[in-house]
């Protein structure tokens, strides 16, 4: 299933959550956290994760994230685009990140 | 890329503990938030047992008082410790485990992170108590026969374990 991004786009961590790198994790605490159970508070993301996390900094275009990722992992622009899409399509649904005003 | 990239629940599966557990969570209060994570350890027995989901607000202007339980940081080890004021000398606040014989070393104002707000066992709410029974019980609290004749109190009348 193919995902389409706007690859002009720029987007930031959002300043409703916390951010901290822990013994290697990037562990995400929402601050406006559903009342739910421990589960939705307190998150992290795999290595890939962390990759494209690490590059969404309210700097750099979605393009220029898929270009670095592609030469980093010696993949397809394509298939990184895949999965640029569906992290960052993860982010906004639990409001961890915001595009740049 | 090898795996496809995800957002995981950390829940249960991320050892936080120590100064990692404080830096995050005084991250967080900074910010205004609230964080919940699960108590271990049974120094504050009976009000909170080892399992609990403790949910710590941030201080906002309040002046923390005796009777209150707060988290704050432990000035010997770093991590994070969830006890009772038991009394402020000095401009310092002494704190103590209601379970424990001894208070913990006083700290100022700064090492107190936020304010337990709300506590669940076993996925139900339970009530802190109203605060003058807390802080009567924080000044009870500051003696050891006290801390010793409610532990005996609490093993004469515990169920026994296995019987419903």
């Amino acid at each position: 299933m193919s995902t389409k991004i706007d690859l002009g786009r720029v987007y930031r961590p959002s300043e409703d959550v916390v951010v901290r790198e822990i013994e290697g994790e990037i562990v995400i605490v929402p601050l406006v956290a559903g009342i739910g159970d421990l589960e939705d508070e307190l998150f992290t993301l795999n290595e890939t994760g962390r990759a494209i996390w690490s590059r969404i900094d309210g700097r750099r275009t979605l393009a220029a994230v898929v270009r670095e990722l592609a030469d980093e992992y010696d993949a397809a622009d394509g298939i990184i685009q895949e999965d640029v899409a569906g992290l960052l399509q993860e982010l906004l649904d639990r409001r961890m990140i915001v595009e740049r005003g | 890329m090898t795996e496809a990239p995800r957002v995981r629940a950390a829940a249960g599966g991320l050892a936080l503990s120590g100064e990692s557990l404080a830096g995050l969570m005084g991250a967080v209060l900074e910010k205004g938030g609230s964080f919940r994570f699960v108590a271990r350890g049974e120094s504050m027995h009976p009000a909170i047992r080892d399992g609990d989901v403790v949910t710590v607000v941030p201080p906002g202007g309040r002046p923390p008082r005796t009777g209150d339980i707060v988290a704050f940081v432990h000035p010997e080890t770093g991590g994070v410790r969830v006890h009772r004021i038991v009394g402020v000398d000095g401009g310092r606040y002494v704190l103590k485990g209601d379970n424990a014989l001894g208070a913990d070393p006083a700290v100022g104002r700064d090492r107190i992170l936020g304010f337990v707000a709300g506590l669940e066992r076993a996925g139900r709410r339970r009530p802190l108590g109203p605060a003058f029974l807390a802080a009567a019980l924080a000044r009870l609290s500051r003696s050891a026969w006290f801390t010793r004749l409610a532990r005996r109190l609490r093993r004469t009348f515990s169920r026994p374990k296995g019987r419903s």
